[in-house]
């Protein structure tokens, strides 16, 4: 399952449907970009589109990502890339393989999960991640209790394996996203 | 607006399960989850996509993911709002609906493919559903409702499995 299109690099995203204009966006527009991660690029400018759902999105995506405590920053950036490695969003893993890398200074996990695929050798912790990732992106009917057993055995509480549920979640939602409304490009 | 938390209801946890206080622990997580289901599923004003419409495209999202729950839920949403039978058949993907408009069909036929296979999006599936009628508003609020009823459907997944862990 390698595939040379996942990359550690900067990658952009365009749209495949025309985007809000800043400069004729309306206030609530213009707030829930504020909210946003990056409000001037062109995936939040898509998603203002719908205010309503920007409005609610932005926070609940700020809170799976970054609320305190809990499962550490770096595994949730790790589930958020083997997620969207599944579901082959090129733009999502990049962003968050930097952001993993940035936080545990091991590029090269995620590069041994891009060349290998996700079967690469890890330490038991990823390897727990992983696999419960895997697990809930591709088959979410069939998890019980007994896939929770791998999270336990590397010290996960209750709280950290409810914020992996929310991170594996949460790119379910975001790949989706990002993958429907527009594509990746080279940085230009 | 304010009523059932619907992961909960999903989930099948009682008011006074401990995975419902662990949840409180996380209430911008619970906060959010319940406001993208409002603005999305039962919003005051749905703009370009119809309640309809929404309950048929979240009902199609379930049905694929097989959640028995959401899509028990999203198929009384949708009877609810008064749909007839092709329409609840349409959404739950049985073939020959044949009474069923074709701005819903075309939605449903792109629903599918991307609940399925979010990379086989492209370019030109999102035109033929501008040729359907649908403007840029309205693709973002159908592509929305996928993405939450994804993200949904595995914090139930999740939840129902750390509950049934709990009481083990």
């Amino acid at each position: 399952m390698s595939n040379p299109r996942f990359t550690l690099d900067a990658v952009e995203w365009a749209a495949w449907i025309p985007t809000v204009e800043a400069a004729t966006a309306t206030p609530r527009q213009l707030a829930a970009l504020e909210a946003s991660p990056q409000r001037d690029s062109p995936y939040f400018l898509t998603l203002a589109h719908d205010v309503d759902s920007l409005e609610q999105r932005s926070p609940l995506f700020h809170a799976v990502m970054y609320a305190p405590r809990g499962l550490p920053r770096a595994d949730r950036e790790l589930a958020t890339v083997v997620v969207s490695i599944i579901n082959g969003c090129v733009y999502c893993s990049s962003v968050h393989a930097r952001r993993f890398s940035e936080l545990t200074k091991r590029p090269e996990i995620i590069q041994r999960l891009y060349d290998e695929g996700l079967d690469t050798k890890l330490e038991p912790r990823h390897r727990a991640i992983v696999d419960f990732a895997a697990k809930l992106t591709r088959t979410p009917q069939a998890v019980t209790p007994t896939d929770l057993k791998p999270l336990r055995a590397v010290g996960m509480d209750d709280l950290q394996i409810h914020d992996l549920i929310h991170a594996v979640a949460m790119f379910a939602n975001a790949n989706r996203l990002m993958q429907t409304l527009g594509e990746p490009i080279a940085p230009g | 607006m304010a009523g059932t938390d619907i992961v909960n209801g999903a989930a099948g946890l009682s008011p006074l399960s401990p995975v419902v206080a662990l949840r409180g622990q996380r209430a911008a997580f619970v906060r959010h989850t319940q406001g993208s289901y409002d603005a999305l599923i039962i919003p005051a004003d749905p703009a370009g996509v119809s309640l309809i419409e929404r309950a048929a495209v979240a009902l199609r999202v379930a049905s694929i993911e097989r959640d028995v729950a959401l899509l028990a839920h999203y198929r009384a949403r949708l009877a609810a709002l008064g749909a007839d039978r092709a329409m609840v058949s349409a959404a739950e993907g049985e073939g020959g609906a044949t009474d069923v408009p074709p701005r819903l069909v075309a939605i449903l036929d792109h629903v599918a493919v991307v609940t399925t296979a979010p990379g086989s999006a492209s370019q030109a599936r999102l035109d033929a559903l501008r040729d359907a009628g649908l403007a840029p508003r309205d693709i973002v609020t159908i592509a929305q409702v996928v993405a939450f009823v994804s993200y949904q459907v595995r914090v139930v997944a999740g939840l129902r499995a750390l509950a049934q862990e709990t009481h083990a």
